[in-house]
């Protein structure tokens, strides 16, 4: 047991060493996580902005210009351009100048003060980006229902929806984007850190030779194993605990829960993250393999992961593929246990599966490295065993020729018997 | 620089290449997947709101409320009474909002003032608060429509038409296709980065600088074998968009095969350039997904579109290549705009080009020297 411990540690500290030595390496895998999330969480989280809008303003009078100047003012919206027709607008869409239309029909305001006429204000969105279209649509919206607001104050004029609905938002009271964003790149970034050090690193030993030296050490599989997983989850963890300070202290997003039982269950997260990618690693002859199985797997996952789409809106397959996805589970555990407060007792489902995955995943790589049942030698078996199963097939055949043969009392000539080796080609690497 | 040893590094980039069948999986076929894995997740949003209604009214009017709700299918609604009880299915996530008409909501109604329904909703995924907000609103104004008219209240003074251009406005998946084809490219566009870092580790570059195979036509060489490679990998995704997710092409294909091209430069020179900072495959795969990976998605303009007044941010965003081509993607695919139409993204995909391959070749001189 002690040797053993031995070993690992050896394996650790030569691992370090190797982490240590590539300066650039090091700079990325600690310090680029904290740059990148600082420079997009800045970026991100505000949301659609300052929308380029063009106003065709047919009835130019005291109420329309009154409506532009709102739309102007809203965060979401900018007018960009006056058009005379809707034509010329259209133009400037087309060119992608401005993404929103407004068209301010002739006799806007004689209707608007009119308690029997409703005015009508046309709205025409760049639907080739969906997101900027429901925005605009929806800020429009909202501009026209504060005029509707405002007029039945001042003249008293019935209307203003018969049913309103106030919204208050729980956890993030100002429906900030940025909470939402930022703790996504954290999940993202301890993602493809971890899995990319697990899927590059036994890859690289095999790559550059150096497996076939760690092999002949009296290092054993799982001691391997567990060597080449605990730098990888310390730097994970450490990773963790760095961006959660930056989003904490610097992002204002709140804490509300206990950071020791996040730093808890992350690490199932970074477990299941270290089992692909020793998973990639033992599939892949070379590290570009590796990577493209990495951006491969990463796309998968984020696909599932509830930041395109919400995870409730996908289909079948989709919805499925989301249940074994980690990154979903720990977005939930993130999110939980900043913004909600949540503890281990509202939390026990998206862990038990995260630790579940693991589990699995890291059972997976075992058995394919006990058992060594990569492509080359899997191809090798079932070679093998096609040979043989050919060859038993080619005696029966003969022996029952020779039985009915026999029977027959007709003679003829023995059939030459097979070679009793299998041969095997085994390919060059 | 000769065309013949070029050549021949763009003939030994192309053996790499086609003599795995993993590798070239990947480089040819996997945008494609990848197109479908990320696209399927935009099918139609059968997902259902979850909704807890607490009625405080208890009147004729409330209840009606309560059951157009409950047979709207986008919502599944259950009972709620109490704050405390809300608070618990919010924390533990059984719910995305909570509805609360207020006592006297019905004598408001029928006194022709707008009644106020109290609305508590899960802000943390805003995605999902956006879209209940939105389905909320729709649904209460439908059903206020519905109302005055059985009261005979006179109309809304101010009315609002909306209209989206291009594609309708259920078309979710259809808009979002066009944009994820740039961040598709990006495996092809990282295997050419592993591909010099490899050379270096494994220690084969050094018998070629021994060659008289030049740095100038060993990068030319690289850079022409993943780009025209990729670019093969251009027909499948635009087979899987038009065909399979039925997004309409309403523009020139030459057009978008020259565009991709230059992006695919651009790209590539930029791989080629992490490529040649980094010491080590590993190095290069953290760089370049910090590069490719999670700014594909948050800064190319993907989701939310580039604010441009934050001007570190643009200047970020603008000197990925992946955001003009998004642009450039949803204005063929959608728009059917003309070269004319998207100057701006064509000529700063040509700059990047430049100044991208420039970069990688004038990084990979200096590393030949050492």
């Amino acid at each position: 047991m002690m040797n053993a411990l031995n070993r690992i540690w050896g394996l650790v500290k030569k691992e370090f060493l190797q982490l240590g030595r590539d300066k650039l390496l090091l700079a990325f895998v600690l310090l680029a996580p904290l740059l990148e999330l600082t420079l997009m969480g800045s970026l991100t989280g505000e949301g659609v902005q300052n929308l380029p809008l063009a106003v065709v303003d047919l009835d130019r009078s005291q109420a329309s210009r009154e409506l532009i100047t709102r739309l102007d003012q809203t965060d979401e919206l900018f007018i960009k351009a006056y058009g005379d027709s809707v034509a010329q607008a259209q133009e400037w869409m087309q060119a992608g100048q401005v993404a929103v239309i407004v068209v301010v029909p002739p006799g806007y305001g004689e209707a608007l003060t009119d308690p029997q006429q409703s005015a009508e204000v046309q709205v025409v969105a760049d639907g080739s980006n969906q997101v900027v279209s429901s925005a605009a649509i929806g800020t429009t919206e909202n501009v026209a229902a504060e005029i509707v607001h405002d007029l039945t104050a001042r003249h008293g004029v019935a209307g203003g929806g018969v049913v309103e609905l106030r919204f208050v938002a729980r956890f993030n009271a100002a429906l900030d984007d940025r909470p939402n964003a930022i703790t996504m790149m954290l999940a993202l970034i301890v993602y493809q850190v971890t899995l990319v050090i697990a899927a590059q690193s036994l890859t690289r030993e095999r790559e550059l030779g150096t497996m076939e030296q760690l092999r002949v050490t009296p290092l054993g599989r799982l001691e391997l194993m567990a060597g080449k997983t605990i730098p990888t989850l310390l730097v994970g963890l450490v990773n963790c605990l760095l961006m959660t300070g930056v989003i904490v202290l610097w992002f204002d997003v709140p804490m509300r829960g206990s950071l020791l039982l996040l730093l808890l269950l992350t690490i199932p997260f970074i477990l299941a993250q270290i089992g692909w990618g020793t998973l990639i690693s033992l599939i892949s002859r070379t590290q570009q393999q590796a990577m493209l199985f990495v951006f491969a797997l990463a796309m998968l996952e984020i696909a599932c992961s509830g930041f395109l789409v919400p995870a409730g809106d996908l289909s079948g397959v989709m919805q499925a593929l989301s249940c074994v996805s980690s990154i979903r589970h720990y977005m939930t555990i993130v999110r939980g246990v900043t913004l909600r407060g949540a503890g281990l007792g509202v939390l026990w489902q998206p862990a038990l599966s995260l630790s579940g995955i693991a589990c699995a995943v890291v059972t997976l790589a075992w058995l394919r490295l006990r058992l060594g049942l990569d492509a080359d030698s899997l191809r090798q078996r079932l070679q093998v065993a096609w040979h043989v199963h050919q060859r038993r097939r080619r005696m029966r055949r003969v022996e029952r020729r020779a039985k009915t043969a026999r029977r027959h009392g007709v003679q003829k000539p023995r059939p030459t018997r097979e070679p009793a080796y299998v041969d095997v080609r085994v390919e060059d690497q | 620089m000769s065309i013949r040893r070029l050549f021949s590094i763009l003939v030994k980039e192309y053996r790499h290449i086609l003599r795995e069948p993993r590798t070239l999986w990947m480089v040819f076929l996997s945008p494609a997947f990848v197109l479908i894995a990320l696209s399927t997740v935009f099918a139609s949003g059968s997902g259902r709101i979850n909704l807890v209604l607490w009625d405080q009214d208890h009147t004729p009017l409330s209840r009606q409320f309560a059951t157009t709700l409950s047979s709207d299918n986008d919502f599944s609604v259950g009972r709620a009474s109490g704050y405390e009880e809300v608070e618990t299915l919010l924390v533990e996530q059984r719910i995305d909002a909570a509805l609360i008409i207020p006592p006297g909501f019905a004598d408001t109604v029928q006194s022709g003032d707008s009644a106020s329904v109290q609305v508590i909703l899960d802000g943390v995924d805003t995605l999902v608060a956006g879209q209940t907000t939105g389905s909320l609103l729709g649904h209460a104004a439908d059903f206020g429509l519905a109302l005055s008219r059985q009261l005979s209240l006179p109309p809304l003074p101010l009315q609002v038409r909306s209209q989206s251009a291009y594609l309708p406005s259920t078309a979710e998946r259809e808009s979002m296709i066009p944009g994820l084809i740039p961040i598709v490219f990006s495996l092809p566009v990282m295997a050419a980065a592993l591909a010099l870092a490899r050379e270096r580790e494994t220690g084969s570059l050094e018998s070629l600088i021994a060659t008289p195979v030049r740095g100038l036509e060993y990068l030319g060489g690289k850079l022409i074998a993943y780009v025209t490679a990729a670019l093969v990998g251009l027909l499948p995704v635009w087979l899987v968009a038009t065909l399979l997710f039925g997004v309409p092409f309403r523009g020139n294909p030459l057009l978008l095969v020259v565009l991709a091209a230059d992006f695919l430069l651009a790209s590539v020179g930029m791989a080629l350039f992490v490529g040649n900072v980094a010491h080590s495959q590993q190095t290069t795969t953290v760089i370049a997904l910090f590069i490719f990976f999670v700014p594909g998605f948050f800064l190319a303009g993907l989701i939310d579109p580039i604010d441009t007044t934050d001007l570190p941010g643009t200047a970020v965003s603008y000197a990925l290549p992946s955001t003009h081509f998004v642009t450039i993607c949803r204005a063929l695919f959608l728009k059917g705009a003309s070269l004319a139409e998207m100057w701006q993204p064509a000529l700063a995909l040509l700059v990047l080009s430049i100044a991208w391959v420039g970069l990688g070749a004038l990084t990979f001189k200096k590393r030949m020297r050492q």
